[in-house]
């Protein structure tokens, strides 16, 4: 009887049409994921072929002082994207995936924006996560809203529950039959993808599955609840549409304000006001306060004594030092604050499946905020390397022409953070059973 | 049409939707989150723009108390612009969490906009904000499909139908009645929230309010009317069209989700496709090219800077730049600085236009889908929009480029023109020319600038109610009663 079911199922026009279309929009996506992943790589090429342009003009004209040479080079570090960035393309397409730096004042480089399109951002990316999250979840609903209702307006629910005898069991395998046609398309897309994208196999790749097999399951479980209310076809048309208008609209807009709101970063302007000080103001001051204060954070350099003259390197590098020393408190509460955030969207994500489906998709595809911040992080060590590289050089004026100038490729950077799989899956793999197991009870409970 | 058969239509519609569970919960929530985003968004523009305020006093002050120094110095202790939160974006926060809010302004060099509320944001922030705008445009129309889709078609299923026509009621006033019933039940739930926000924003600007910006409100609130009118006529001639009131249900959701969930981001993913954008790398490396192209000012062969000096010698008959009456190198900087701005202008120019052609294609989507035409229109009038972005960074970059002229133009009247020795204390002018340069105040755009800019959302708007004015003439001689 089932597969009879399923057959009539399957045959139905609206049911094909709405497949087929998601099927293609799940395409497209896998087309925008690959298009940006190619951008990516192309910009990490532009910048690879740069910068060794740049090293080599810049070493012709300041060929005398290491000093004035190092004013003008920029080190370039790259933030990697594996292949599976293209499935989530999260907050990759704000935040720069290159960061190119002199040795100066960090402060004042790191986090200068990327060129972009605000439009193109406000409206959002089309990527396999939008997929997953937004349009996965109506298709569940468009399958099963009325599973039960449309059978009973009929008058067919007497008939079949007569001949099968169990009507909960009938009703989840009516579900499960569903559920195999939403995982087939779901399936097919992931093949794509990985063929596509040429996706590895490995334990990223097997989390996003994860995580999404589960939300898909979520959301069943979630119309079979609705299902169990045993209300009218339009009450649970309605009902489900306004579950996932609040899930994938209404929640996450107020829980951003919300944290936006309790989470203001003032500190971010505080610390580009207070570097220039930091910096700046050291022109006119005794170049005492400057050295005492740099040998201070660089024990190392004290045999590196100021010439004498009113102008050197040792002093110049001493005072744009100064602009992130002074102002390193308030970079580092800046970066306090980000964590927070960081955190605290999670935390609230937990319990709400649409938005841990995506900062979990976006850790996974290494495009959030958390990995956001370890990039700039990890230049900001890159950075504190070329410049205790190049101090010595400096302070000593070594010939330019004595460093060996082809090392400096662009460096790179890959989030090495593994996957939490109890955080990832237990948030809704918890809900789901939790709501499967309120459909059950309700249908045994109202038995009619 | 008979105005009062019309009337009765849509008073019976009303009855009929406040009986309703199901909708009375819906509209609570729906006005609850109205309040929400009024409060929210009201409490974010006056925190941000205190915030950046301070911040802009603190930078100017720390530029004021500046000792005597040389210009030069101070043309890269540079200042910095704060941009200001436009006051409407309580209402519509459109781009705003994506224009940056800091831009540092020093002499050669462009830099970019900092610090934007997405640059810091989980990944949630790409879920779409909430503010008053969000809701009317995204979530009202879902109550006026939840209000409309069984309001003909479940009358035919019932049979009530045709006792109406039957009393002589036509296609038009049906139509008419059922949308106008809709539209009423959407502006008694939402004017008071409308009002209280207006009032919200008036405290916000501390009741400084001009003709103009009363003026903006007016237009703001047409086009919303205006949307939700056009919404209202599509739930009822969808519910006109279909069988069932289910698949008047499943067609209307679908051309919500179509409209505001799928179309915009397909269409904006189809100009980025179509007009692909540098990286940044590779516009600021063509600007540099170009740059070097007209003249280096680091090489003392460099034609261009040779054949100014050259002309310089001849017309002040001298042999030697220290002899000229004033500073040559400042002269040499206000050249270089005239220079590399005209080219980063050009270059930017382009970039915008080339966005502004990515973006082309969404806003020409207007016409298929109104939900962009509201969305850019008030975007547009509440100045969080692309227009006000780029209006900034002109703004920005107009004051830098002044600041650093400024500071030549000090330095070849102030500075002597022989060069000091090693052990000499550096040139510097008196600080009280500090004080000289004005404020950077950012300008927005007049009213009539803006609707000239958004020609195309109006165009959009007027084809929409053509469109559905000419569809229910048509489906009036077709529809049929049973």
């Amino acid at each position: 009887m089932i597969s009879l079911a399923f057959k009539n199922f399957i045959r139905s026009g609206s049911v094909i049409t709405g497949l087929s279309l998601l099927f293609l929009t799940g395409l497209l996506s896998l087309f925008i994921g690959k298009q940006f992943l190619t951008k990516q790589q192309q910009h990490i090429a532009d910048v690879s072929a740069w910068q060794q342009e740049h090293i080599d003009r810049n070493i012709r004209h300041f060929d005398k002082e290491t000093g004035l040479l190092l004013y003008y080079l920029r080190f370039s570090i790259a933030h990697e994207s594996e292949p599976i960035n293209g499935l989530s393309i999260g907050q990759r397409d704000v935040n720069h995936s290159v960061k190119s730096l002199t040795i100066r004042n960090l402060e004042a480089q790191l986090y200068d924006t990327d060129l972009y399109n605000p439009s193109s951002l406000l409206l959002g990316n089309l990527d396999l996560s939008f997929v997953i999250i937004y349009l996965f979840p109506l298709l569940i609903i468009a399958l099963s809203y009325n599973l039960l209702s449309s059978e009973k307006e009929n008058g067919t629910w007497k008939l079949l529950t007569v001949q099968s005898g169990n009507p909960t069991r009938l009703l989840l395998q009516l579900m499960a039959m569903r559920g195999t046609v939403v995982f087939s398309v779901f399936m097919l897309l992931m093949v794509a993808a990985i063929g596509m994208l040429s996706l590895p196999f490995n334990a990223t790749l097997l989390a996003f599955f994860g995580v999404s097999a589960l939300y898909l399951l979520f959301w069943l479980a979630t119309s079979f609840w609705v299902v169990s209310w045993q209300k009218s076809t339009a009450v649970n048309a309605v009902s489900l549409l306004t579950i996932w208008v609040v899930l994938t609209i209404v929640a996450p807009a107020v829980i951003n304000s919300f944290l936006i709101n309790r989470y203001p970063v003032p500190e971010a302007l505080d610390t580009a006001v207070k570097q220039r000080k930091g910096y700046h103001e050291k022109w006119d001051m005794d170049k005492k306060v400057t050295m005492d204060k740099f040998y201070a954070h660089y024990p190392q350099f004290r045999k590196y004594p100021l010439p004498p003259g009113e102008f050197s390197w040792l002093w110049y590098y001493a005072m744009q030092q100064m602009g992130d020393d002074d102002a390193q408190q308030q970079s580092h509460e800046l970066k306090e604050k980000l964590k927070n955030r960081e955190q605290a969207g999670n935390k609230v994500a937990l319990f709400i499946p649409t938005l841990h489906a995506q900062l979990q998709m976006n850790n996974i595809a290494q495009s959030g905020l958390g990995n956001h911040l370890q990039f700039i992080d990890s230049a900001a060590r890159f950075h504190e390397k070329m410049r205790l590289h190049f101090y010595p050089r400096i302070f000593e004026n070594t010939p330019v022409s004595r460093e060996n100038w082809q090392q400096f490729k662009v460096a790179s950077f890959t989030d090495k953070s593994s996957v939490n799989w109890v955080i990832l899956l237990l948030p809704l793999l918890l809900s789901t059973i939790l709501l499967l197991a309120l459909s059950i009870f309700q249908l045994q409970s109202h038995k009619e | 049409m008979r105005k009062k058969v019309i009337l009765l239509i849509a008073g019976q519609l009303w009855r009929q939707a406040f009986r309703n569970k199901g909708i009375f919960l819906l509209t609570l929530i729906i006005g609850s989150l109205l309040v929400y985003a009024a409060i929210s968004g009201w409490s974010n523009v006056a925190k941000q723009n205190s915030i950046r305020q301070q911040f802009q006093q603190a930078a100017r002050h720390d530029w004021e108390s500046n000792p005597d120094k040389h210009p030069h110095r101070m043309a890269h202790y540079g200042h910095f612009a704060f941009r200001p939160q436009s006051s409407l974006s309580f209402f519509d926060m459109g781009m705003e969490s994506y224009m940056g809010s800091t831009v540092f302004l020093e002499a050669h060099k462009q830099n970019s906009v900092n610090f934007s509320e997405a640059g810091f944001s989980t990944g949630l922030l790409r879920f779409g904000e909430i503010s008053i705008a969000m809701i009317l445009q995204v979530l009202v129309p879902l109550l006026i499909i939840f209000l409309g889709f069984s309001s003909i078609a479940a009358e035919r299923e019932n049979g009530t139908l045709k006792v109406l026509f039957s009393q002589g009621v036509t296609w038009q006033e049906l139509i008419a009645g059922k949308s106008l019933g809709i539209i009423g039940i959407v502006a008694v739930l939402y004017l008071p929230v409308i009002i209280v926000s207006i009032v919200l924003w008036l405290a916000l600007i501390r009741f400084d309010v001009s003709a103009g910006e009363l003026f903006r409100l007016l237009c703001i609130a047409g086009a919303y009317l205006g949307y939700l009118v056009i919404y209202s006529l599509i739930a009822v001639l969808l519910s006109a069209w279909s069988k069932t009131a289910r698949s008047a249900l499943v067609k209307s959701i679908g051309v919500w989700l179509l409209f505001t969930i799928v179309l915009p981001r397909a269409t904006q993913a189809v100009g980025a496709y179509l007009y692909p954008a540098p990286s940044a790398i590779v516009f600021h490396a063509a600007i540099e090219k170009d740059i070097l192209k007209e003249g280096d000012s680091h090489n003392p062969d460099d034609p261009h800077y040779k054949a100014i000096k050259d002309s310089l010698l001849r017309a002040y008959k001298v042999d030697s730049v220290e002899k000229l009456p004033f500073n040559y190198s400042g002269f040499i900087m206000a050249e270089g600085e005239k220079i590399s701005a005209t080219i980063y202008d050009q270059h930017q120019t382009q970039l915008q236009q080339l966005y502004a052609r990515q973006n082309s294609i969404a806003r020409y989507a207007a016409f298929v889908n109104p939900f962009m035409a509201v969305k850019y229109f008030s975007m547009a009038i509440t100045g969080t929009d692309y227009h006000s972005y780029v209006r900034f960074q002109e703004q920005a970059e107009q004051y830098r480029y002044g600041l650093a002229q400024r500071m030549n133009e000090l330095q070849m009247k102030y500075i002597s023109n022989k060069k000091p020795g090693p052990d000499d204390k550096p040139y510097t002018i008196s600080n009280h020319h500090w004080a000289d340069l004005p404020e950077f105040q950012y300008k927005p755009p007049s009213l009539s600038a803006v609707i000239r800019q958004e020609r195309i959302s109006l165009a959009a708007f007027a084809a929409w109610f053509v469109l559905l004015l000419v569809l229910t003439r048509l489906l009036s001689k077709q529809l049929k009663v049973v």
